[in-house]
């Protein structure tokens, strides 16, 4: 924008109040939540694999979305009701309290950051493979993870309805593409290029397992549950648009039950196309399994399409996650959480683009790591801290306020069953997060920690007490 | 110099350019607009609410 | 009973800009410091079938010597698939005998336990705390 342009602008509406934009309906929701998460059966699912096979990692794929099936119901009801750009974040303060608040909207911030920062690693290192198939080897990935942050927080800056839409765009040929490669092995002739009777027929070391199929036992599907996390990681980022949805309470609870049941089928056929024609050894290491299988398949065609759509899903997730990041690190800043700073939108394009900036250099720090699986495990860690408050998120909510004293969007059946349900599965994940990652869960505690600690001795006095909560409700119950 | 280089080369400066662009943006609308209205975002407040606050308020 | 309403003290630039380094220091701290002391990731060790040996060069490339599809457990089908990912004995050799220990000792176990359960106790009665204090803020007065 020119100084001209900007100038007159300033001059002509001069307004007093800038706020986000409201221009986004049920599509967009969708195109964030399952763009984030797309890119996670293009890579990443697969690493359950690894840890439990591949009958583990279908194991895993079930448990973990009836644990994401619970997060979304409980979401939309909660999230239709509180309408703000942080999300979990704007509803821990509301039902919970400040502190929780804080650690809230940093697990969002660090799980979107490091997925983002997992994304561009695996684009730079897409079109490293892409060179050297081409017959071009030592192409350098760094340039190519640096320019996609810069292109996509360039996309965010410039305002949420485009980048959005072109999430959209790139999501559905990401899926539709899966779809594509699922027909082009030839689902219903068996043995033809899937040979999943013998591909399954995993021997078991008998010191390590003795239940046929899985290479180590019930332990290793409890384990891969870590990473059949990565099936669905992303969805509840839905949220983060609620400030800029046109009617919130119809549009979020209906573009994230979509999204949860797009991806189901997504990672049910991710799994059959792979676990059919890879070697599970294999394939519990591979950077891009569905690549790898279309590879597999012989068809050029396919090989194409499958480079282009892992790039897309890549592009898509990175997109969402500076999305959702930034408008958590906005949503801290406008309550001072965070230095106010953070908080200024854009008079003219309308996003949180101070965020958006702060937040490019980390992003590009942990994509030149290089180190896939360690940066899918913060973001995990942080995601998975947040599912765990998400029971305790719905139990205050409804205590606070039982259905029928304020109005509700969306109100999901069965609670508390849910909440319950979630609990115990989050309990389990962290287990298997300790397992195969103990070292870097306790280092994460001891950020958090510190974090508090920090929050409650300096950051808080910063802090306005009663505007903090900004929703017209009445008092809740018992306070 | 082969195409590949010329475009890991490519990537670096346009991401740079883009970067550039961005904080430059960034720096005039902090010049242009006061901090006070830049950050006059709130919560649980939209356009709607703001119009009907101020045709309240007879403006 | 309505108390003042709590008036911020007004943070300075300066203020604003320390604090938003810290943030970002300790990010990467947090984040940083078990990546590149290689404490992250999980723990491995190598199986060996029977009659299987392994060297290393050198150079850093691991031979395993008397390796078959068969003693590493591979069927034909298998076998038919490494090789069109363009493996052979040798190098599928390499994933197929590395397997994950997930053998842990239960005072690591409590010891995170008391860690997170502490953590979370701790959010939550200070939360509280803070929250009743907003609450009375909002609607006492």
């Amino acid at each position: 924008m020119s100084d001209v342009a900007l100038k007159q602008a300033a001059d002509q509406t001069t307004p007093s109040v800038i706020n986000l934009k409201k221009v986004l309906g049920p599509a967009h929701v969708w195109a964030l939540g399952v763009g984030i998460v797309l890119v996670g059966e293009f890579m990443g699912w697969n690493f359950s694999v690894g840890k439990g096979g591949a009958y583990g990692s279908l194991i895993a794929c079930w448990v973990v979305g009836l644990l994401y099936t619970c997060v979304a119901m409980i979401d939309s009801e909660i999230t239709s009701t509180v309408a703000a750009a942080g999300g979990q974040y704007a509803q821990a303060k509301h039902t919970t309290g400040p502190l929780m608040a804080f650690n809230v909207g940093l697990y969002l911030v660090m799980a979107y950051t490091m997925l983002e920062a997992a994304d561009v690693l695996v684009i730079g290192d897409l079109v490293t493979m892409g060179a050297e198939e081409l017959g071009r080897p030592g192409v350098d990935p760094h340039p190519f993870v640096f320019f996609m942050v810069a292109a996509l927080a360039f996309l965010n800056y410039r305002g949420v309805f485009m980048a959005l839409s072109v999430n959209f765009l790139i999501t559905a040929v990401a899926f539709v593409s899966i779809i594509i490669l699922w027909v082009g092995v030839h689902p219903f002739s068996p043995g033809e290029i899937t040979q999943h009777a013998e591909m399954l027929a995993i021997q078991p070391l008998p010191e390590l397992s003795n239940v046929p199929g899985l290479p180590y036992g019930w332990m290793g599907v409890l384990a891969s549950f870590q990473f059949g996390i990565w099936y669905y990681l992303g969805i509840e980022g839905t949220c983060q648009a609620a400030e800029e949805v046109r009617s919130a309470g119809r549009s979020l609870p209906l573009g994230t039950m979509t999204g949860m049941i797009t991806l189901l089928i997504a990672a049910a056929l991710t799994w059959w196309i792979c676990a059919g024609m890879l070697p599970w050894d294999y394939l519990g290491q591979a950077l891009a399994p569905l690549y790898d299988a279309s590879k597999m398949s012989g068809s050029t065609f396919l090989h194409v399409l499958l480079w282009v759509a892992t790039v897309f899903s890549a592009t898509a997730s990175a997109n969402g996650c500076i999305n959702d990041a930034s408008r958590a690190w906005f949503s801290m800043g406008r309550d001072r959480y965070l230095p106010q700073w953070f908080s200024a939108v854009h008079p003219k394009y309308r996003t949180p683009y101070r965020s958006i900036l702060f937040l490019i250099p980390i992003a590009v720090a942990f994509g030149f790591t290089g180190l896939l699986a360690q940066t899918i495990t913060f973001s995990i860690l942080s995601g998975l801290l947040g599912y765990t408050f998400m029971p305790i998120n719905v139990m205050k909510f409804r205590r606070k306020w039982p259905l029928g004293t304020i109005k509700r969007g969306y109100v999901h059946p069965g609670h508390p069953i849910p909440a319950i349900v979630l609990f115990i599965l989050c309990v389990a994940t962290l287990f298997a997060v300790f397992l195969g990652f103990g070292a870097q869960l306790l280092a994460m505690m001891m950020f958090y920690i510190l974090a508090s600690i920090w929050f409650v001795f300096h950051r808080y006095k910063y802090v306005r007490r009663g505007d903090q909560f900004t929703m017209a409700w009445p008092r809740p119950r018992g306070y | 110099m082969d195409f590949w280089d010329i475009l890991q080369y490519a990537a670096w400066i346009a991401a740079g350019l883009l970067v550039l662009w961005m904080v430059l943006d960034a720096i005039r609308v902090s010049k242009h607009f006061s901090e006070d209205v830049l950050t006059s975002s709130q919560e649980g407040i939209d356009e709607l609410a703001v119009q009907q606050e101020q045709h309240r308020n007879g403006r | 009973m309505a108390k003042a309403k709590y008036q911020p003290p007004k943070q300075g630039v300066v203020g604003q800009i320390i604090d938003a380094l810290l943030v970002l220091i300790a990010v990467f701290l947090a984040l940083w410091v078990p990546l590149v002391f290689n404490l992250a990731g999980a723990s491995t060790r190598t199986i060996l079938p029977a009659g299987v040996t392994q060297e290393t060069a050198a150079d850093g490339t691991v031979t395993f010597t008397g390796a078959t599809w068969e003693n590493l457990g591979q069927n034909a089908t298998m076998q038919k698939q490494w090789e069109a990912l363009g493996y052979d004995v040798n190098s599928a050799a390499a994933l197929i005998t590395q397997w994950f220990d997930y053998s842990f000792n239960w005072s690591m176990l409590l010891l995170t336990a008391a860690v997170i359960i502490g953590y979370f106790l701790f959010l939550l009665v200070y939360s509280d705390k803070e929250y009743k204090e907003v609450i009375a803020e909002k609607f006492d007065r």
